[in-house]
């Protein structure tokens, strides 16, 4: 039963997995062994680099601040001061259901100022000397995040929520009967409890982050922020714009490895801190 | 932790007070996260009934003095040949046969891997999980060259074919037959006589059934949302999924000479291309949600 399943996988992804290694050790002009030429170049491809640092700053800032909003409105539909919890928990979630190219237009369309004539508020009080314009260079990087908080905020507030429900009851009504206030019940009971997920979702949103394509190339289609603005982006111009299939292989294969490096690394990392030492001695 | 040891104090004396005051700031906060979320879809449907100067001129977040919505349709579904309702067939095509092929697929695996102990079952399970740390975005320069090679770009198959491997899917089923299906109930079965096949198809089925409809959503979803991969494989037109031919649209915006720029178009195409999805939600959230919530809460 397990060798339809196994079939397409190494047909559709094993397969291209390793055919991707294999492609990365030949010399994109005779197409011959050339060794780790590839990775060289992509070791020596400031523009590749300057695109991994702009996703780690990028992750840094919007993670954070995404992960922290989720925690924030998964806490207060789960509290018992929160009205219309079900209707509240719906709206968040209904991102997921619009396909990632669909919001870049909403919100590329929405940062336009001859669009959106909101923009042009600040100006016409005086404040500032034009529209602003968030899909300026400059600002188009925040424009990104603001987009991607929009789209996946609520997921990952979908998946706290869930595992704030399977918070055992007895552990709350105890604090409850203590006099602990809703706020340090959330801080010091439910926020330890659910880590585990916490991390899970963290680990989710570096791993998307590094893959970043869609937005930036929509937003690019609309307002000329750069094409290579990102790594995959990087990757799909050496493909498919200038041809040169063995250097995105090895750009893709270096890529993966910073992804897998990134979260084991944050994994690593957080786990001496997030587990006090008694537990993981427990759990080895 | 001043803060809450002052509301808690607050709370002693005045609970009724500091409870409502609770209460509206925490309402607060949701309304404002809630106003985030539904800005731009709310704007979507105002704009989609716009004019193309009209989008311009009038004030953005105002409905249309004139509504143009018909208009507006004809010109998505004539324009250029009238290759938006192939869009909108190829997404649903590629979305319903993909999901449920992949549903087929990844449920008899989770259900060998629950239900039967063999040789390579750990080697399997070792397989998936960690084909689920592999960026799926490596994989498609590759894809791309050996599909090529085979004739299999700009195809339906070519595009379908590498969405039926859902490893999450697989780990997400695994789990869920080892829940739902009795040992007891397939032993017995087979007391009484009936095959391996007939015991999947007859008697675990219908148990699996709620799991196979959270699998068929998030892998739906999942196809009607791609771009990168169906961009890389697909090169005319009339093989588009909506997300490939909106942004083809959407990259003419700009372009000096490519014509007049399509606003309305993209608009109201990108409102279509939501809309079944938007309206069905609320009806499938928690099947959707269940699937999401399970590599985390399993881990709990």
């Amino acid at each position: 039963m397990t060798v339809p399943f196994l079939a397409l996988f190494a047909l559709f992804f094993a397969g291209p997995l390793i055919y991707s290694i294999v492609l990365s050790l030949r010399s994109p002009l005779t197409g011959g062994f050339a060794g780790l030429l590839n990775y060289r170049t992509v070791i020596g491809n400031a523009e590749f680099w300057s695109g991994v640092q702009r996703m780690a700053y990028f992750g840094a800032v919007q993670v954070s601040v995404m992960i922290g909003l989720a925690i924030l409105l998964a806490m207060f539909l789960d509290s018992p001061y929160c009205k219309g919890k079900r209707v509240f928990a719906l709206i968040y979630f209904l991102p997921y259901a619009v396909p990632g190219v669909i919001a870049a237009i909403m919100w590329g369309f929405l940062l336009e100022p001859d669009l959106n004539g909101a923009l042009s508020i600040p100006s016409k009080l005086g404040l500032t000397s034009g529209p602003i314009s968030p899909l300026d260079y400059r600002l188009a990087l925040y424009a990104i995040m603001l987009i991607v908080t929009w789209e996946f905020t609520g997921y990952n507030m979908t998946i706290l929520l869930t595992s704030l429900t399977n918070v055992p009851r007895q552990a709350l009504e105890a604090a409850k009967i203590d006099g602990a206030s809703e706020l340090s019940i959330a801080w010091r009971i439910k926020l330890p409890l659910i880590r585990r997920t916490v991390l899970f979702i963290v680990i989710l949103s570096i791993i998307g982050t590094l893959q970043l394509f869609n937005e930036p190339v929509i937003l690019n289609d609309i307002a000329s922020i750069g094409s290579s603005y990102t790594p995959n982006q990087i990757i799909y111009n050496t493909a498919f714009s200038f041809g040169n299939e063995q250097l995105a292989a090895a750009q893709s294969v270096v890529l993966a490895a910073i992804t897998i490096v990134a979260t084991t690394a944050f994994f690593g990392l957080v786990r001496r801190r997030v587990m006090p030492r008694s537990e993981n001695r427990a759990v080895a | 932790m001043a803060t809450a040891a002052a509301s808690h104090r607050v709370g002693l004396r005045y609970p009724v007070i500091a409870r409502r005051f609770k209460i509206t700031a925490g309402t607060a906060v949701l309304v404002i996260a809630a106003l985030y979320v539904l800005a731009p879809i709310y704007w979507l449907v105002i704009a989609s009934s716009k004019s193309a100067t009209s989008l311009f001129n009038s004030a953005t977040f105002l409905p249309a003095k004139h509504i143009v919505w018909g208009a507006n349709l004809h010109s998505l579904f004539t324009y250029g040949g009238g290759d938006f309702k192939w869009w909108l067939l190829n997404s649903f095509v590629y979305a319903i046969v993909t999901a449920t092929l992949a549903t087929a697929v990844s449920t008899m695996c989770g259900y060998g891997l629950a239900k039967y102990r063999f040789k390579m079952r750990g080697a399997v399970f070792g397989l998936i999980v960690g084909s689920l740390m592999i960026p799926a975005t490596a994989l498609v320069v590759p894809l791309f060259l050996l599909e090529h090679a085979v004739g299999l770009t700009n195809t339906y198959e070519g595009v379908i074919l590498p969405l039926l491997v859902y490893p999450f899917g697989v780990y997400f089923m695994s789990i869920y037959c080892a829940d739902a299906v009795p040992d007891v109930l397939m032993d017995s079965s087979r007391i009484d006589g009936a095959g391996e096949g007939r015991i999947l198809t007859k008697i675990a089925r219908p148990l699996l059934m709620p799991g196979m409809v959270t699998m068929f959503l998030l892998s739906f979803i999942g196809t009607w949302n791609n771009y990168f991969l169906p961009l890389v494989l697909l090169g005319s037109q009339n093989r588009f999924p909506l997300t490939v031919g909106l942004s083809a649209w959407a990259s003419d915006l700009n372009q000096p000479g490519a014509g007049q720029p399509l606003y309305p178009e993209v608009i109201i195409g990108s409102l279509i291309s939501v809309l079944p999805m938007l309206i069905l939600f609320p009806f499938l959230q928690k099947y959707v949600a269940r699937g999401l919530s399970f590599g985390a809460v399993a881990g709990e």
